[in-house]
């Protein structure tokens, strides 16, 4: 019983591992140059170097404070827009259809743009992952508070429910699943945003550190920093998990998510 | 942003270690047990006088120049086929609609008028909140956060799912989650119930046991009741008067005088409920 449960929540890894294993052999036997792929072993050296100067840990921080900046700044305004919009007839005529028109802009292409605009400062970055993160936001929110049931709205008017609490107690948690769908979202595309304006235009942060290493053809490092994006992103999804589980345990979908 | 979004949401739902069930009577603090101790008793049922009610979405009317007394603490059915303006006419009472023309006036026997609470034909609990607090919704904004709670729990006693306080919604079957909107309807003492084909999605054995709790409450605590329904033998199971209603009219208004505790299949039942069936059918024979 206990066996078939570790074999269970080992096989996943299996792949991986043979992965890995298969690559540190080719490499070693020189099947495949260590010029263009360095073996597993190498990456780890280089990693254990990086962080032993200091140099992986800035780099590490000035692009998370870059994400997480971006992302509060366009995820707020996506929220408050969002929730105005699903809230106010008004303000939905007045904003969606210009937001839908700036929605089909692939929000990368503004790079030469916002390069103008920005140069290669911070503002520049900032700007793009904030682009980046408001539209799934904006979009899940408003779908969420319409698609509220609009059952439970009548019950809480009924039940003498003020609009502030009608509000709290029945919009904003009927509308919380389609929100966490929206920041999943929103967390991969600042991921994403980030690492492309950093590759681009940058004088630091993880991005930069990779451009740097391949002027140098220090592949490893190349490929250090592939794998810490990867670890990044498994990182963001495993705190919205979190998030979901906390906060929507009262949905049998999500209970044993 | 986000993250108050996540933190209002916080405030609705119970965390874990604040969950109510099984405190034992020692622990108690005394602004509970003031709550617990205030009397179940009811400020009485709501009486309600109808004068030429008119209500027409579009022409033609749906209610036509109605008129209708109900003495407070009656449990009276309104019958009638589909689409006859029976749910009209309560959501009229409740105030949910504005009469086109004519009067509704609800009196009662105390300086205010005690509260009128629905119960759907779909429980309608809030998913996101536990059973617990899905029934002190029904007691609106008042009192502190102890007294609700222990209101709430003295309602769910009432209908028998004590236990099933922190439990969500969806953990329940659909008759614990009618019994769960009953508490919440009754948990503020209404004056007036109206309930609106409550047990329609109900199975025929949960219904019989949902019937019967409905009765009960409704002799101990004496609000006045408006059952819709489609059903004419739950209509004459439970109430004290019949309505039948006919194109926005009241077409037939029987007093069903059959002692209670009422026992199913009693023969002068059986009779009131043909009766009633072959005014409805005949409605619809050919002339």
């Amino acid at each position: 019983m206990i066996l078939t449960r570790t074999v269970e929540r080992l096989t996943p890894w299996l792949v991986p591992i043979a992965i890995l294993l298969g690559w540190q052999a080719a490499a070693a036997t020189g099947l495949v140059s260590t010029r263009f792929m360095p073996a597993p072993s190498d990456v780890v050296a280089a990693g254990w170097r990086a962080g032993a100067s200091g140099e992986l840990w800035t780099n590490l921080w000035v692009s998370f404070a870059r994400a997480a900046t971006g992302f509060l700044i366009g995820g707020s305004i996506g929220f408050a827009l969002g929730l105005a919009n699903g809230l106010s007839q008004l303000s939905e005529r007045l904003t969606d259809t210009t937001l839908q028109m700036v929605r089909n802009i692939p929000h990368l292409s503004l790079i030469p743009l916002v390069i103008l605009w920005f140069g290669i400062d911070e503002g520049a970055k900032l700007f793009l992952v904030a682009i980046g993160v408001f539209f799934p936001i904006y979009a899940n929110t408003l779908h969420g508070i319409r698609s509220v049931d609009p059952q439970l709205v009548e019950m809480g008017r009924v039940y003498g429910m003020s609009r502030t609490s009608l509000f709290t107690r029945v919009v904003l948690p009927g509308a919380l699943p389609s929100i966490f769908v929206g920041l999943r979202y929103a967390l991969g595309i600042m991921w994403l945003t980030l690492i492309v304006a950093e590759t681009i235009s940058a004088s630091s942060g993880l991005g930069y550190m990779a451009m740097q290493a391949r002027e140098f053809m220090l592949v490893d490092v190349v490929v250090l920093a592939i794998v810490i994006y990867a670890g990044l992103g498994k990182a963001a999804d495993a705190v919205t998990r979190l998030l979901e589980r906390r906060f929507l345990a009262w949905n049998p979908a999500y209970r044993n998510a | 942003m986000i993250a108050t979004a996540l933190r209002l949401h916080d405030a609705i739902t119970i965390p874990a270690r604040e969950r109510p069930a099984r405190e034992s009577p020692a622990r108690e603090n005394p602004a509970l047990r003031s709550a617990r101790a205030e009397p179940a008793r009811n400020a009485g049922g709501i009486g309600i006088t109808v004068r030429d009610l008119t209500k027409s979405f579009d022409s033609p009317a749906v209610i036509a120049g109605l008129d209708l007394h109900v003495p407070a603490g009656q449990f009276v059915a309104i019958v009638g086929r589909s689409g006859c303006g029976k749910s009209t006419l309560l959501r009229l009472i409740l105030g949910l609609e504005t009469p086109t023309a004519g009067r509704i006036d609800l009196e009662s026997a105390s300086a205010r008028l005690p509260p009128k609470r629905i119960m759907f034909q779909e429980p309608r609990l809030l998913p996101w909140a536990r059973v617990v607090d899905n029934v002190a919704v029904g007691l609106g904004e008042t009192g502190t956060k102890a007294e609700r709670r222990v209101r709430a729990q003295a309602a769910l006693a009432e209908v028998g799912l004590t236990e099933k306080a922190a439990n969500w919604p969806a953990t329940l079957s659909g008759g614990q989650r009618q019994r769960v909107a009953l508490a919440r309807a009754l948990v503020s003492r209404p004056g007036l119930l109206a309930l609106d084909e409550p047990l329609g999605a109900l199975d025929a054995l949960t219904r019989i046991d949902m019937q019967a709790m409905i009765e009960r409450i409704w002799r101990a605590q004496g609000f006045t009741a408006i059952l819709v329904t489609h059903d004419v033998a739950e209509a004459v199971a439970m109430a004290d008067r019949i309505l039948v209603v006919e194109a926005g009219r009241i077409a037939l208004d029987v007093k069903v005088e059959v002692p209670r505790p009422r026992r199913r299949g009693d023969a002068d039942l059986a009779a009131l409920e043909g009766r009633i069936l072959d005014h409805l059918l005949g409605e619809r024979a050919p002339a």
